[in-house]
């Protein structure tokens, strides 16, 4: 009988432990779950697929374009794109366009998954209108892959170049026969010392894999491919560039209607994924090189350009005010240059915050339409740094303070997000405290830092006049008690008779 | 891309939102109104009668009321 209390105080343990790693693998990643059984319906042919690998920044950046065609015989317009579940999970800014029409916008699209330790998930494509049988459509599919090149040797000397690996299929990853295809891999440079060579018998005509040219790699074409098949593939190649990477950017956007004011406010969590130094960190030597600046793979430098009328800037972390930093307004452009206390190195990490204050007016506009008391607010989504070899951000949260008693909030982004929702937040002169809207973004990439967030409001007059009728109402309270503490008889001297 | 509130954000172009004090008077209509409030709270000093309650507390309170919500946005906290 003993046992039975161990027993499920062991089980408690082992199901904190399991309930704990699913949180920290998935943070707040909704999916659809499909049957185990699932396989996608084979309703596709991919004609022709051209892949572009684009290695010239930290980050993987992929675009796939892609004519399918419908070998069914109804309408189809469900698209599936499989991912190793290993790299899904880093896969962050998945657009897909109609690339002969690309001004009709996006198409919806979705995570899906049919079994929880399967190597393989899907991005399941809804096609706007479904695709006739025996008609093709031509697919721009793009997306960045987060963390996906690592740094060989992982450790270097402070002077030394940084090379990095990135290993992927030669053939496309698709859940459909491919007749055609081919992958360009486009390097930063010419010197890729080290890469995987394929026999020319795969090749369709018959040449011995890669085909060189300058710094892009050609893999393919390869012929009728069956669908699942892979052919994985390394190469090696300089990367003298700090690998910055945001395990949490938190950003407040706060909305002041009686100061006409946009402050914004970004906190970052910041580290190099490069090769870690070999030995200790030399100062003298670091020194010495700054006068020639040669390429180093330590972060230097983070230049914020901002939009023009910026003002009130700060740059601070934990000891405090950061001095190394400069601010640059004109009438058509201000730039924050921020250098941080220290060159991050491989393996180092930095954290620190930096804010802005903005003219309310060039972001926020009234609704003519309705009661009049509509409001619009334009941001961009992602400000920060813009650096040539990029920044990726793991978790991207973006909280948008809106003024006390602002109701009826809508919010549109194109920015793929996990979560949204509303909350209330209470600093100076509040009393209920003011609307928030928090939204939350997983691996999102510097290329997408000026994409829009557009909110509407609705904030009746009467709610902002709450803050100096709550002081009126205080100060006439102390008149109130100083009139009644004053007219008390607190004499001790006799009443007189009446 | 275009989406319905992009679409609300360029209709209504006209009309950018402006505060009814700007940036650059907070600091002189804050300290007005607090110095106004101050006065009339050192008047009522002098005389506390039932009288001067709404004629010179009133005035006061809203005095203060609005001078103290202008005064912390010229100070930089953007209430």
């Amino acid at each position: 009988m003993r046992s039975i209390p161990l027993l499920l105080s062991c089980v408690a343990a082992v199901s904190q432990l399991c309930s704990a790693e699913l949180n920290l693998s998935h943070p707040l990643l909704s999916k659809q779950v499909l049957p185990s059984t699932f396989k996608p319906p084979q309703v596709f042919k991919n004609a022709n697929l051209v892949r572009t690998t684009n290695l010239d920044k930290e980050y993987v950046r992929e675009t796939v374009n892609v004519i399918i065609e419908n070998i069914d015989s109804k309408p189809q317009s469900e698209y599936y794109l499989p991912f190793e579940s290993e790299v899904i999970s880093r896969v962050g800014g998945f657009e897909v366009k109609d690339k002969k029409s690309p001004e009709k916008g996006s198409f919806k699209v979705e995570v899906v998954e049919f079994d929880s330790r399967s190597p393989t998930e899907f991005y399941l494509i809804h096609l706007p209108t479904p695709l006739a049988p025996k008609s093709q459509l031509t697919l721009s599919i793009s997306y960045s892959i987060l963390a996906a090149a690592t740094p060989v040797p992982a450790q270097i000397a402070q002077t030394d170049k940084q090379y990095l690996q990135y290993t992927f299929s030669a053939f496309t990853p698709s859940a459909y026969l491919t007749q055609k295809q081919k992958t360009k891999v486009k390097f930063p440079s010419a010197d890729v010392p080290d890469y995987t060579t394929l026999p020319a018998d795969t090749n369709a005509e018959g040449k011995v894999d890669p085909q060189k040219q300058g710094s892009t790699f050609t893999y393919g074409p390869y012929n009728d491919i069956p669908a699942g098949v892979t052919e994985l593939v390394s190469a090696r190649y300089e990367f003298t560039k700090p690998l910055t990477r945001a395990s949490l950017l938190e950003r407040d956007i706060e909305v002041s209607h009686w100061g006409g004011n946009l402050a914004t406010e970004e906190r970052y969590w910041l580290s190099n994924r490069g090769a870690s130094l070999k030995n200790h960190f030399s100062r003298s030597e670091w020194q010495r090189q700054q006068y020639m600046n040669p390429p180093t793979s330590a972060l230097k430098a983070l230049p914020f350009p901002l939009h023009a009328g910026v003002l009130n800037p700060y740059f601070t972390d934990d000891i405090g005010n950061v001095s190394t930093s400069r601010f640059r307004s004109t009438p058509r452009e201000a730039h924050l240059e921020i250098k941080p206390r220290y060159p991050v190195f491989g393996g180092w990490k930095y954290s620190f915050r930096v804010g802005w204050d903005a003219d309310l007016k060039n972001y926020l506009r009234k609704l003519s339409a309705g009661s009049g008391d509509s409001y619009v607010l334009k941001v961009p989504f992602l400000e920060g740094p813009r650096i040539p070899e990029g920044i990726e951000y793991e978790r991207v949260t973006v909280r948008i303070v809106l003024p006390e008693g602002a109701v009826n909030v809508k919010y549109s982004t194109p920015v793929p997000l996990i979560g949204a929702e509303t909350g209330l937040h209470k600093t100076f002169m509040d009393t209920l405290g003011r609307t928030t809207l928090t939204l939350h973004a997983l691996n999102v990439v510097d290329e997408w830092r000026e994409r829009e967030l557009i909110i509407t409001y609705d904030y009746p007059w009467t709610a902002g006049l709450r803050k100096p009728v709550v002081l009126t109402l205080g100060l006439f309270a102390v008149f109130v008690t100083a009139w009644v503490v004053g007219s008390l008889d607190t004499s001790i001297k006799a009443k007189k008779a009446a | 891309m275009s989406s319905p509130l992009l679409d609300v954000w360029e209709a209504a172009a006209a009309s950018p939102y402006s505060p009814t004090i700007g940036k650059g008077s907070q600091f002189t209509v804050g300290f007005l109104l607090l110095l106004i409030s101050l006065l009339l709270v050192g008047v009522f000093s002098l005389n506390r009668s039932f009288v001067n309650l709404p004629l010179l507390g009133v005035p006061a309170s809203l005095a203060f009321g609005f001078g103290a919500v202008y005064m912390i946005c010229a100070v930089g906290v953007y209430v």
